[in-house]
């Protein structure tokens, strides 16, 4: 809504014009100026003056010679344009004026004839596209002041943001009684007394659907000669963003800006019939609306028929067919009142967003149709002459009535908190033209222009804008007991754990595409593939809400490799979603948090000492058992194939609970080259996902087992092995043998390719008692006990011969 | 007697002129060894009168102690010297990264949302999370949208296939969350008054990518119930929030806003905290001294209705803001989309 701070003047005697002022009071209000325009006259030196005599040149036959005055002498000067005569009053460029464009006015002699000035089009004053004549200005333009005054510049423009629960305050006359509440003076509504024939209108109105109309008013004007609007008014809709038209049609536009309802000017003989109908559309039904569009109707459109079908949509968008044209005469002005939403869905339907249907999907004053049409009828025959008939069509199908709000202190004060005294409320009320009576609770009757009073609370909300959000003191309520939760904390450590092993974490968009599904090669019955696909996706790659993080971790990679780097690390927490009953919630779908990472090329930064070692599935198991010890998690990794993983360097990851259940958590493992390639990733690529709820779960608390006092025996023993071996049972199996004396264990040489497929896993294990020093004659049995445990499982010790 | 006396004066002045741990051996034997001074007079205490014995070999006692004592002494400086020696030699360049011990950054949104979600547990909130694929009821209806409302045109939620009725209900209609919103009235539903709670996560827009919108981003929403919760309270806690956040200088202004889930409701500037207010061409107000920083209301009573509340009984006040515009305002981000590209040279600005 753009407001012309000259033409608000119409209503209202502001205490300040500092544009800076104004803003902060429409900002204070809730009326968001999104910008402050200055307006200023494009020249100097032009003034109104009247034309006293046209003659002709006595040497040239295109311009004629004129008189003019501008309240003194007459001036001669010539002009080139003929859509003038004598009376007529102009914008004239003294000697000395500047037009825009710096082009300066001159006295010259034009086939020897002096010319003292000029007199202008509107084109040369910026003012419009009008070239083919001068400007001719209204008979009562006042001769010899400042043509700029006249005008109304310099104006200053705010375009406010008006929220949609104040559609009151899309006008002109809206605004002002905000600003009069604010400021404490009173506004002036225009008051319309056209001059009316005796008659009616011979069009008979029917609502057949009360629904989509509650009441529908016109007024009928003949003999009205259409033609351009004064310039004031096609400043003023200019000002305000719209296109002049004609004055029938600008008339009801600025009706609209001024009182906020909108009204359509139909050529009452271009209604076919002498009968309107409103009524909803029937399928198969066409309008060629005003914007030359023919639409296809709906069973849901509400239209206006005359005698041949729709001829208008409602509240929308005049149509073609009765349209003002330069020749119509006789003019009827509707000004109805709309049910808001049918507005709302046919405006969408068609995609036909008008300044009418803007207002009548946000709620009209249903008190003003009546006052609308005057106004508009008694510009018009300013402007276009012709009679009006004093008596309108009002067709009522749902009476309107001022609805009565009960508001007691209590609810404010209850609401708002000591900052506003009670006894303040009714004046705040008052003084944006409610009614108010009682004393508590009062009892207040909202006029039509804010349908948005419905309740109480809307009550307590204006007065609490009313007296300023900034009186309100301050005040901190504190909850007890807050904090993160237990599983909130363990994601925290989680994602630190991650951050601490070297990994950035990343975000992305939330969704997946048929081809990240394919780059995979998941099968049909892969969990993966149960995708909630998006109805109204942005872009085909991002179809479906994603059912593992990898694919948008793999392209960030890629992402980050093409910009340089030569090692990256990325983890990611966030939703997959799968296309099956959530747990809590069966209505909607099941949406586990997860974790996610990557890694390709080096692990870790470039440095002197280390030149980052290339990845493998080692680093990325590294990485997860440094999240795991943080979490005091116990774990497996066991050898599994999952679909776009290497066959062969891929672990699931088993966690065994509290309650020694084991479960699959996740997978880690090399990405299978063939997925690397469809998102350009070269060398190996190392991922991981893994569902978070039950790493996230609670871990027991652990019990101090007190660190012995007596030192270790430590030996090396040297194993081959079989390939299905793993090292972890080898280490298990051995360590269980040694019957609770084996404090750690680890592999510290590994070697393959010794014979036959078979490896050499070399174990340094570590062995201390609680309560004793361990003697050789006592570690040599435990020792071997060990060995026959390994033997068991195929191994062979080496070295033993 | 005397002669004992040069002799201790002597071998101090001797020991202090050793240049090195070599000479001082040499002294030590030349001086303490059998072919020494004190080791010759030692060896003539023999033959000595019996009452000259005992002084005598007082006498010689001190004297070799006095040597022992000054060579012992000169030795230690001289290790010493030798090893700060040694030590001025083992030298290296501070300045080179010879290893990397690997480090990574948590994203800035991340951050975000743990600051903000910190001030908010330091007032005694909880912090929870919700669903972000949603039913309508939850996203909209529970929150005083009507099914009229121009946000629930596809033009600006993602609805999913899958809902209960893809055509009945809008209620039943499945869609991603276009506030962190609904998780306000799931909170309701499954907990009594008093409710102090922040909600970080994911959104969604139907809206294409430019510098300064994604399709996914994140708000942080806070709800605040109770028996006597006030306009005030709104006010005071979130005006608290932005000292904490932006700077003990900051100051607030409320605007009057529309929601439809607050009535009053508002929109939050908080004053620059680059210029602290108005410096023409400010890299980050623009001059403008304001920064729009969230949108906040009191609850409206429709929406403790709809999850079971009795509006008579309770007030309270709602609140959500924008992470990625918070970290934007406050690290001269100028394009939304570093936010989702996760360019380490970005994130690792972010430490």
């Amino acid at each position: 809504m753009k407001v012309s701070l000259r033409w608000l003047e119409d209503y209202i005697d502001l205490p300040t014009r500092d544009p800076e002022d104004i803003r902060v009071a429409l900002a204070s209000l809730g009326h968001e100026v999104e910008g402050v325009e200055r307006l200023e006259a494009d020249w100097t030196g032009v003034v109104v003056a009247r034309v006293l005599t046209v003659d002709p040149h006595p040497d040239a036959d295109k311009v004629r010679v004129c008189t003019v005055t501008t309240g003194g002498d007459p001036i001669r000067v010539i002009c080139g344009a003929w859509n003038f005569e004598a009376d007529a009053v102009v914008a004239f460029a003294q000697p000395g004026a500047v037009l825009p464009g710096g082009f300066e006015i001159g006295v010259r002699t034009i086939r020897g004839v002096e010319s003292n000035g000029m007199i202008c089009s509107e084109r040369e004053l910026l003012l419009g596209d009008d070239h083919a004549g001068i400007l001719v200005l209204e008979p009562d333009a006042p001769v010899g002041a400042a043509f700029s005054d006249y005008v109304e510049l310099p104006d200053v423009v705010f375009d406010l943001s008006i929220t949609p629960n104040r559609p009151d305050a899309m006008s002109m006359v809206g605004i002002a009684r905000d600003l009069g509440a604010y400021y404490g003076v009173a506004m002036r509504p225009p008051v319309p007394q056209p001059v009316t024939t005796p008659g009616a209108p011979s069009t008979r109105i029917t609502i057949e659907d009360a629904g989509g109309c509650f009441r529908f008013t016109a007024r009928e004007l003949d003999g009205v000669a259409i033609g351009p609007s004064p310039l004031w008014m096609r400043r003023r809709l200019r000002v305000a963003g719209m296109r002049p038209i004609s004055n029938a049609v600008d008339v009801t536009n600025y009706v609209m800006l001024e009182l906020g309802h909108p009204l359509h000017a139909f050529d009452a003989d271009r209604v076919a019939g002498d009968a309107l109908v409103v009524r909803r559309a029937h399928d198969g039904e066409t309008l060629v609306t005003l914007d030359g569009v023919e639409r296809s109707l709906v069973t849901e459109d509400l239209v206006i028929c005359d005698a041949d079908g729709p001829t208008s949509l409602a509240g929308t968008m005049g149509g073609a067919d009765s349209e003002v044209g330069n020749d119509s005469r006789r003019i009827l002005l509707e000004a109805a009142s709309w049910h808001p939403p049918t507005i709302m869905w046919m405006s969408r339907r068609h995609n036909l967003r008008s300044e009418a249907s803007a207002r009548f999907e946000r709620g009209v004053d249903r008190e003003l149709p009546l006052l609308a049409s005057a106004r508009a009828a008694e510009l018009l025959l300013e402007t276009g002459g012709g009679t009006l008939l004093d008596h309108a069509i009002d067709v009522v199908a749902v009476p309107f009535e001022r609805p009565r709000i009960e508001l007691s202190r209590y609810e404010v004060t209850r609401t708002l908190g000591p900052g506003l005294p009670p006894e303040h409320v009714a004046g705040l009320l008052r003084s944006i033209g409610l009614d108010v009576e009682g004393d508590d609770p009062l009892i207040v009757t909202i006029p039509g222009f804010r349908p948005d009073l419905e309740r109480p609370i809307d009550l307590i909300e204006e007065v609490a804008r009313l007296h300023g959000y900034g009186e309100f003191p301050d005040s901190v309520p504190t909850g007890f007991g807050g904090g993160w939760t237990p599983e909130q904390r363990r994601a925290r450590t989680l994602r630190a754990a991650f951050v601490g092993a070297g990994l950035d974490q990343a975000v992305h968009l939330s969704f997946i595409g048929k081809a990240d599904l394919d780059a995979f090669g998941y099968p049909g019955e892969h969990p993966a593939r149960s995708v909630v696909v998006v109805k109204n996706p942005l872009r085909e790659e991002e179809s479906m809400l994603r059912t593992t993080l990898l694919p948008s971790l793999l392209a960030s990679a890629r992402y980050n490799l093409s910009h340089g780097a030569d090692s990256v690390g990325l983890f990611e927490v966030g939703k997959v979603f799968f296309a099956r009953p959530d747990a809590t919630d069966p209505r909607i779908p099941d949406q586990p948090d997860r974790v996610g990472f990557v890694l390709v090329g080096g692990f870790g930064d470039r440095s002197l000492a280390d030149p980052p070692r290339p990845v493998d599935f080692h680093t990325g198991s590294a990485v997860w058992r440094t999240v795991a010890r943080r979490l005091g998690l116990h774990f497996e990794l066991e050898p599994a194939g999952h679909p776009g993983f290497h066959p062969g360097r891929t672990a699931d990851v088993v966690v065994t609970g509290s309650d020694q259940t084991r479960h699959v958590v996740g997978v880690i493992g090399e990405i299978h080259p063939r997925t690397a390639a469809a998102y350009e990733l070269p060398g190996r690529v190392v991922a991981g996902e893994l569902d978070l709820d039950r790493l996230l779960a609670p871990v027991p608390l652990t019990q101090l087992s007190t660190p012995s006092t007596f030192p270790p025996v430590e030996f090396d023993l040297a194993f081959l092995v079989e390939p299905s071996v793993p090292a972890d049972a080898l280490l298990d199996a051995t360590t269980e043998a040694a019957a609770g004396l084996v404090e750690r264990a680890f592999v510290f040489d590994e070697y393959v390719g010794l014979e036959a497929g078979r490896r050499s896993l070399a174990i340094r294990y570590v062995l201390r008692a609680a309560d004793r020093t361990l003697t050789n004659e006592e570690v040599a049995p435990v020792r071997g006990r060990m060995v026959q445990a390994a033997e068991a499982m195929g191994a062979e010790l080496r070295g033993k011969a | 007697m005397d002669q004992l006396d040069t002799l201790v004066s002597t071998a101090r002045e001797r020991i202090a002129d050793t240049a090195d741990l070599t000479a001082l051996d040499a002294l030590d034997s030349e001086l303490l060894g059998k072919r020494s001074l004190i080791s010759e007079l030692q060896r003539g205490m023999a033959s000595l009168p019996a009452d000259q014995k005992p002084a005598m070999g007082r006498a010689l006692q001190a004297a070799r102690g006095a040597v022992v004592e000054l060579i012992a002494s000169r030795r230690a400086d001289l290790e010493r010297l030798a090893a700060d020696a040694l030590l001025a030699g083992d030298r290296l360049d501070v300045t080179l990264e010879a290893y990397a011990i690997p480090s990574g950054v948590f994203h800035l949104i991340q951050q975000t949302i743990d600051e903000v979600c910190e001030i908010f547990i330091g007032l005694g909130y909880v912090v929870a999370e919700g669903p972000e694929a949603e039913l309508g009821w939850y996203n909209f209806d529970a929150l005083n949208t009507p099914p009229t409302h121009p946000a629930r045109a596809e033009s600006d939620t993602m609805y999913l296939d899958g809902g209960r009725l893809d055509f009945g209900d809008p209620a039943d209609e499945m869609l991603l969350r276009t506030q962190t919103s609904p998780m306000q009235a799931r909170w309701m539903e499954r907990h009594r008054p008093p409710v102090h709670v922040v909600v970080p996560g994911k959104v969604y827009r139907t809206d294409t990518i430019d510098a300064s919108h994604l399709p996914v981003f994140h708000q942080i929403e806070g709800l605040a119930v109770d028996d006597s919760i006030t306009f005030s309270d709104l006010k005071g806690t979130l005006a608290h929030f932005a000292r904490e956040f932006f700077g003990p200088r900051t100051t607030v202004r409320f605007r009057p806003h529309f929601f439809p889930f607050t009535e009053p409701s508002a929109e939050l500037d908080v004053s620059c905290f680059a210029c602290d207010g108005g410096e023409a061409g400010c890299r980050v107000c623009g001059g403008a001294g304001w920064l729009e920083m969230l949108g906040c209301g009191m609850v409206d009573p429709n929406v403790f209705l709809a999850v079971g509340y009795d509006p008579a009984e309770v007030t309270g006040f709602a609140f959500g803001m924008g992470v990625e515009r918070l970290a934007m305002v406050r690290h001269d981000i100028h394009n939304i989309r570093h936010f989702i590209e996760n360019d380490i040279r970005f994130l690792r600005q972010f430490a």
